[in-house]
């Protein structure tokens, strides 16, 4: 009597269980069902969503993304990886969707919409600019980023700048970069590779070219989504779950 | 006492066997029963998701992440978006119902045309489809070679093992003269005892081969070495190729009389260092590059293919290997 009692009890708790698994499985894929069909727009009005998006996101930047990009998503100058917890985004204007949008399709990936439009180009090593004239422009962008600089030096390097380097171009005449090519701001003081004088020289001649895998066949189109929410969150210090 | 007793009371307890369906230290086919039942539908509910929700299958509801499912083809919302923000150059929260409409349907009737594209085979006959379709599966192939920079180290090798390829091209300036009758070895040795061309011409009866002619008249300027390869034939360019400025070659037997080459100027093809030719290094090294991946990958496609070849095309691809 006591044995059957005990194995009706077993028998109980293993269907709650299984029930109590099957309804917390069906709500994740209810809040991941949430998550993806929301616009951004309309996910920052959903804290639960948010908080939802920024826990699921976590492990999978840590297992994808954080060997570029750093655990503390501070990015890696010596891989070119930029920081992922500052305001300033290569591509787009940093929402949720430039963001997911680039997670997505990759940087010069190989996928077709992947961004792609230009490359910094290798000024010295195809003779668009001698080597003091490279020189030149790297003292004109360590006077724009605010670093010692020398300014007969500098005030070729702008020429340059403007004239047969090309570089605003994509840099932009104001130097504040275009986030459709994705050319950074050169006024410092984040940089993607280091804006000291020697890596400034190194970028300049040899010219730069950052990739960034296609997430879109790896991970689920909720995780993506996710990962675009947790660092549209970090990146963006007035944007905190608690305030929500 | 035990005779006394009922024998229907003696053996009730053994006519209803006791309920131990839930005692698991006694077998019970019920149970066992019920458990393989209750295996067999989880196992099928667990079949049946996978069934009904696996990629391509066909579906009556929208998956989350996509704005529609045009013939079970989905448009996703992540497109949608990019594609309104790139159509109307908006942020996309800014973007009118109107202006998300246009796009939708920009992008309903784009895909509904390629799936007509496919539907009747249209990369099997359409030159422009197919060349898209070959420039875009080399695009995908190659992209990460276009992507990969080269270091200074790596193009100073790819020079130094193909020096060959970065030689400058020649320049001459020339005549070639064809002797019909014989005086081809004295007008040789007129011509190199420094009488004047049009002199000896006149005197030996010799003809200019008319090989290196501009606008109907003989071309006395200067040529590149690859030109006057191609006009002149093999034999009398390997003689001239030999020739410095004011030579005059050996007499050269040819189908049209015996020609001989005066060299009026030649500018040697020189070897190129490698700072002059950084450029064509660098361009050379890229396409290199992509030419083994291509090749690479076209010969993966062909190991995974089934080809079969008549045997004609089989003498053919025996003759390229």
């Amino acid at each position: 009597m006591r044995q059957r009692r005990q194995a009706g009890i077993g028998a109980v708790l293993l269907i709650g269980a299984l029930a109590s698994g099957l309804t917390y499985w069906l709500h994740l894929r209810s809040l991941e069902a949430t998550l993806v069909r929301a616009w951004p727009a309309e996910l920052a009005h959903d804290p639960a969503i948010m908080r939802f998006a920024v826990s699921l996101a976590r492990p999978i930047y840590a297992a994808h993304c954080a060997s570029c990009h750093g655990a503390d998503l501070r990015g890696n100058r010596t891989l070119g990886a930029p920081d992922l917890a500052d305001v300033i985004w290569l591509y787009g204007d940093g929402g949720i969707g430039d963001i997911e949008n680039t997670i997505s399709y990759g940087i010069r990936s190989g996928h077709p919409k992947a961004h792609n439009v230009t490359d910094m180009p290798a000024e010295g090593r195809t003779h668009q600019l001698s080597a003091p004239e490279i020189d030149d422009v790297v003292e004109f962008v360590l006077n724009l980023s605010r670093q010692p600089h020398d300014e007969l030096g500098a005030a070729r390097g702008r020429k340059l700048f403007y004239d047969k380097g090309n570089c605003f171009d994509c840099h932009a005449s104001d130097a504040m970069g275009n986030a459709d090519y994705g050319s950074p701001a050169l006024l410092g003081p984040t940089w993607n590779y280091g804006g000291d004088r020697q890596t400034l020289r190194q970028t300049i001649y040899n010219g730069r070219h950052g990739l960034c895998p296609a997430w879109i066949n790896r991970l689920t189109p909720a995780q993506i989504r996710a990962l675009a929410v947790y660092l549209y969150v970090e990146s963006h210090p007035r944007v905190t779950l608690a305030q929500r | 006492m035990d005779s006394r007793k009922h024998p229907t009371e003696s053996s009730a307890p053994s006519e209803r066997p006791p309920n131990d369906f839930f005692d698991p230290s006694k077998p019970q086919a019920r149970r066992s029963m019920a458990f393989l039942a209750l295996g067999a539908l989880i196992g099928l509910g667990i079949a049946g998701y996978g069934l009904f929700t696996a990629k391509g299958t066909r579906s009556h509801t929208v998956p989350p992440e996509d704005l529609a499912l045009i013939n079970n083809r989905p448009i996703l919302r992540s497109d949608f978006m990019t594609q309104v923000q790139t159509q109307f150059t908006v942020p996309f929260a800014q973007s009118t119902p109107d202006e998300r409409k246009k796009v939708l349907e920009d992008m309903v009737a784009e895909e509904l045309q390629v799936q007509r594209g496919l539907e009747i085979d249209l990369s099997s006959f359409d030159p422009d489809v197919r060349a898209a379709m070959v420039a875009g599966v080399q695009l995908e192939i190659t992209a990460d070679v276009m992507a990969q920079q080269p270091s200074e180290q790596q193009l100073r090798d790819y020079y130094a093992a193909h020096k060959d390829k970065y030689v400058g091209e020649g320049v001459l300036r020339m005549r070639d003269l064809v002797a019909k009758n014989g005086n081809a070895l004295q007008a040789m040795t007129a011509l190199r005892a420094g009488a004047p061309v049009e002199q000896i011409m006149q005197r030996y009866r010799l003809e200019d081969s008319g090989a290196l002619m501009d606008s109907g008249h003989v071309d006395t300027g200067e040529i590149f070495e690859f030109a006057a390869k191609a006009k002149l034939g093999a034999a009398v360019y390997a003689a001239a190729a030999l020739l410095h400025g004011g030579e005059i070659s050996d007499p050269i037997q040819q189908s049209d009389g015996v020609h001989v080459v005066v060299m009026l100027e030649h500018r040697m093809p020189a070897q190129q260092d490698y700072a002059t030719a950084a450029d064509k290094v660098w361009t050379d090294y890229k396409s290199a590059a992509q030419t083994r991946v291509l090749e690479g990958n076209v010969a993966y496609l062909r190991s995974r293919a089934d080809i079969l070849l008549s045997d004609d095309a089989r003498t053919l691809e025996a003759r390229s290997q």
